[in-house]
């Protein structure tokens, strides 16, 4: 390595990062209007090309407000929406959208469903009359309730198939367990055996409504003209009389001790693991400290994580980890695979890593590398319609206010290297977490010894 | 197949749908630039200072294809080597400085041609024509760098195609399809090639293919044409061409009869495809098989996902379609079957779905919506600084030419709707027919 080269260069770095430009207003303001229903709606044009993209929020929808055993609910509602409505079938909505070389779908969340969707401008006020026609008039006719049931069984299976997919599934479980937060939108074996189109059409009912949702649009359109096609679109879905049900979520879990599960593959040739361990809620004031040391972190390709685990070791083809937030919670997770033989040497270096952040924090000069990462890469993140739409969003939902990201981006500006140890030492977990491993049990299951006893589940039991 | 996100290019289809004539929105012909660089690099610049931000993008003309065996996986593994070091940058150092200016990266190999893409803040664009530079001729191949290497390559191979159903039978389905021509193997290549290649076979390739009368470079974004053309030629001019690669000479002969693989393996649920030999994608035939891949499997409102998934319900999934490749590569039919769902029925479903093509070609509306798609996602794929430099870069290399970007509609409007049962009876028919299925151990 040519370390006088790298010297210089660092010189020169600090110099012209210096003269930098804090550019504000990295997300356009909105203008906001509420129709007669109390749907707000966020719109900003943008006349580059002849595209619109679409998005709602629709709080409360999510999967955390499925009632307790009907993990995939929320995701079977957002499915059926889009099957059949009074006045159209399946069959009549998927070719009416993919007539336009439209994009649409609605999902669930964990705290709200979504509703996506994008089309060349001049298909919008087609695809409006579709969105609305899905969220307003929907039929839940019984037959197509039977298929995407017996789809979602099958996707299930074929989770299972996949190792990655499966830890997914295992870790929700295993760290929110009883908590909301660890329903599946994929379903479990027995919630879709329990599932039932009566609570599905009683989900809808009492989740999805206009007063409480939030409507953004950015693209090439006028905003007359979009008013007008609102007015006889989603303007028309009825406000319910009864006030909105509660969205109020407990506060999420956090592991006491070490909580430790093996799920045995027998056929699996990689072993690949989760580790979690709480975060930090949505506009934190910790958001800007945890973003920077997670970059430096697990957060990039040159992050310590993934340095030692694929760069220097070739255990791996990628190691990371990140902070999931939400309104009351957030959760930081690391994540990697490798050969079953090599799980134990991964994990053992992972530990190291976690311990050395916490002990020794991190230079000036990572500091500063982080800090360019971040600013030099955020532009990117808003550069298309869906992508801003979906920034007014979550802007709206969790309260931050438009100039979120410009005050965010000066807190990541100034963050210095000694605040750093002190963050790491509060989020990265020494001995309180969750860790899930998916592999072959016969090869790997000896090397997990010295972390302690493994609850040990076969991947062809019931259920995560 | 990309350096770091974990999509598998098996299963994910790059349609590089380029796609339309440009009569709307702010991206012109007129508005791009394009030099030479004495030394054969080709430079093609699209300013666009919407955000502070630039997208680099170097294509190199190698790819699986120019591989032989041995060899495979060659090219994708050279990729993985771009980030472990030359004579000026040490091994790491490329990533490390990258995002240290603020920069990130990434690069994907495919069967015609490999491509580098970083996305930076404008300040640093010296430092990152320098550093692209470099690596086009300066690579080191450390021994032990290149040893660590190849185990993350193997991992690679392990993650993306040993654990997943899908990918293990679509390498034996083309293996078995393509018989002769380098198609034959997939862009990872054999387990065996990737733990045996040599170092001096590794560098002597890098050598051939990595020279600058063999790539294009790509750039659009936040910069000023005149100033950025000096700095290319300040970095790029000192590389000398290099004799040009061998073409590739292996024709795939016709194949003369209907072909099956059937793979037994722990599984939960079954796999199942067909694929038929069909043309390059700079033949007229390519856009009328491009348009009928639309209402015959892409999206709920595709024939075979309302007879399959939703009518018969033998299955969760169609998706599938025509490859843009240089040369006459497959059109490929993936079916994601039910657990315990009659192979043969989904088989002959997809026989008589291609039958009634044949013998009464698409309606009306299905002609217009293939059209409406071919141009919505044009549009969609330019919304980036990024996109716009893929789809330029990939239509320079595929078909020798980018400005087809700005014309490819009128070659998809040209095709008649009545045009489409010969093309049709042309290609899906049984002599040209290979079916894969993976039946979970046990035989359901």
């Amino acid at each position: 390595m040519n370390t006088r080269k790298i010297i210089l260069s660092l010189l020169f770095i600090l110099i012209f990062t210096s003269g930098m430009v804090m550019s504000t207003e990295r997300l356009p303001k909105p203008e906001k209007f509420v129709l007669d229903n109390g749907l707000t709606v966020y719109f900003y044009r943008n006349p580059e090309l002849p595209l619109v993209s679409f998005r709602m929020l629709i709080p409360g929808a999510g999967t955390a407000f499925e009632p307790e055993g009907y993990d995939g609910l929320a995701s079977l509602t957002a499915e059926l929406l889009q099957k059949g409505t009074k006045t159209m079938s399946a069959e009549e909505i998927a070719e009416a959208l993919d007539f336009l070389g439209a994009r649409f779908g609605i999902s669930d969340a964990e705290e709200y469903a979504t509703v996506y969707g994008e089309c060349l401008s001049e298909h919008l006020p087609r695809l409006l009359q579709i969105a609305s026609d899905c969220l307003m008039a929907p039929a839940f006719k019984a037959e197509e309730y039977q298929k995407e049931l017996a789809r979602k069984k099958d996707s299930l299976k074929a989770i299972k198939d996949n190792p990655g997919s499966a830890l997914r599934q295992y870790f929700r479980k295993a760290y929110f367990g009883q908590h909301p937060f660890g329903h599946l939108s994929t379903g479990t074996d027995s919630s879709l055996e329990r599932m039932s189109l009566e609570e599905i059409k009683k989900f809808y009912a009492a989740r999805y409504r206009p007063d409480v949702a939030i409507l953004a649009v950015v693209g090439e359109v006028e905003k007359s003209k979009l008013q007008e096609m609102l007015k006889t679109t989603l303007g028309k879905w009825p406000k319910p009389g009864s006030p909105a049900p509660s969205t109020t979520i407990p506060p999420l879990p956090a592991p006491k001790g070490k909580k430790l599960l093996f799920v045995d593959k027998p056929d699996a040739t990689q072993c690949y693991f989760a580790l979690g361990a709480p975060g930090y809620p949505v506009g934190d004031k910790i958001s800007a400290l945890a973003s920077v040391m997670n970059t430096l972190w697990g957060g990039r390709f040159t992050s310590w994580l993934n340095t030692e685990l694929r760069i220097k070791r070739g255990l791996t083809y990628g190691a990371s980890s990140s902070f999931q937030s939400w309104k009351n919670g957030g959760l930081f997770m690391a994540s990697s695979y490798t050969k079953n033989d090599k799980i134990g040497e991964m994990l053992d270096i992972t530990f190291d890593l976690l311990k050395k952040a916490r002990e020794q924090g991190f230079s000036a000069e990572e500091t500063e590398s982080a800090r360019n990462y971040i600013l030099g890469q955020f532009p990117q993140r808003l550069e298309t319609n869906g992508a801003k739409a979906n920034a007014y969003l979550q802007v709206i939902y969790y309260g931050l206010g438009f100039d979120y990201f410009d005050r965010y981006l000066n807190e990541i500006n100034t963050v210095k290297p000694e605040a750093l140890k002190g963050v790491a030492k509060r989020l990265l977990p020494e001995k309180d977490f969750v860790l899930v491993v998916v592999g072959k049990g016969s090869e790997a299951l000896k090397l997990l010894e010295k972390y302690g006893p493994f609850e040990v589940k076969k991947i062809t039991d019931p259920g995560f | 197949m990309p350096r770091k996100t974990g999509l598998s290019i098996f299963l994910i289809f790059i349609f590089i749908l380029a796609i339309t004539t440009m009569s709307e929105g702010a991206f012109k012909k007129e508005d791009i630039k394009v030099f030479k660089l004495d030394n054969g690099l080709k430079v093609i610049l699209y300013e666009d200072h919407k955000i502070p931000n630039i997208s680099y993008y170097t294509f190199f003309k190698v790819g699986s294809r120019n591989e032989r065996p041995g060899l495979t996986g060659v090219s994708h593994f050279i990729e993985h080597m771009m980030f472990n070091g030359t004579q000026k940058f040490g091994p790491g150092e490329f990533d490390r400085i990258m995002e240290f200016y603020g920069g990130a990266n990434n690069a994907y190999t495919g069967d015609d041609f490999t491509a580098y893409t970083d996305w930076f803040p404008s300040q640093a664009l010296e430092k990152m024509v320098e550093l692209e530079a470099d690596r086009m001729q300066g690579l080191l191949f450390d021994p032990k760098v290149l040893e660590s290497e190849r185990g993350v390559v193997a991992s690679e191979r392990r993650m993306s195609v040993e654990n997943n159903n899908e990918a293990i039978l679509d390498e034996n389905v083309r293996a078995t399809a393509i018989m002769a021509h380098p198609y034959h193997w997939d862009v990872i290549g054999w387990m065996s090639d990737i733990l045996s290649w040599r170092r001096e076979e590794v560098i002597q390739y890098y050598r051939t293919y990595y020279a600058p009368n063999n790539a294009i470079l790509v750039v659009v974004g936040d910069f000023e044409t005149a100033r950025l053309m000096e700095l290319i030629k300040k970095y790029y001019s000192p590389i000398p061409a290099q004799t040009p690669p061998p073409p590739v000479t292996t024709t795939e002969p016709p194949q003369l009869g209907r072909k099956e693989v059937v793979i037994k393996k722990e599984a939960q649920t079954p796999s199942f495809m067909v694929v038929y030999h069909g043309p390059k994608c700079t033949d007229q035939d390519f856009f009328a098989l491009s348009l009928l891949e639309k209402p015959l499997l892409q999206g709920e409102s595709s024939r075979l996902y309302r007879r399959l998934v939703r009518e018969e319900q033998l299955a969760i999934n169609v998706y599938g379609g025509i490859e843009e490749k240089i040369d006459p590569f497959l059109f490929s039919i993936y079916v994601k079957p039910r657990a315990g769902a009659d192979l043969e029925r989904i088989e002959k479903i997809v026989d008589e779905e291609l039958n009634k093509i044949i013998e009464q070609g698409i309606t009306e509306q299905e002609y217009q919506k293939a059209l409406n798609i071919i141009r919505s996602d044009f549009y969609f794929g330019l919304q980036t600084n990024s996109g716009k430099a893929n789809l330029i870069g990939a239509m320079e290399v595929l078909t020798g030419n980018y400005e087809n970007l700005f014309h490819t509609i009128d070659r998809y409007s040209s095709v008649k709707r009545e045009e489409i049962p010969a093309v049709a009876k042309k290609y899906f028919h049984e002599l040209n027919k290979t079916v894969g299925k993976l039946i979970p151990q046990g035989g359901k």
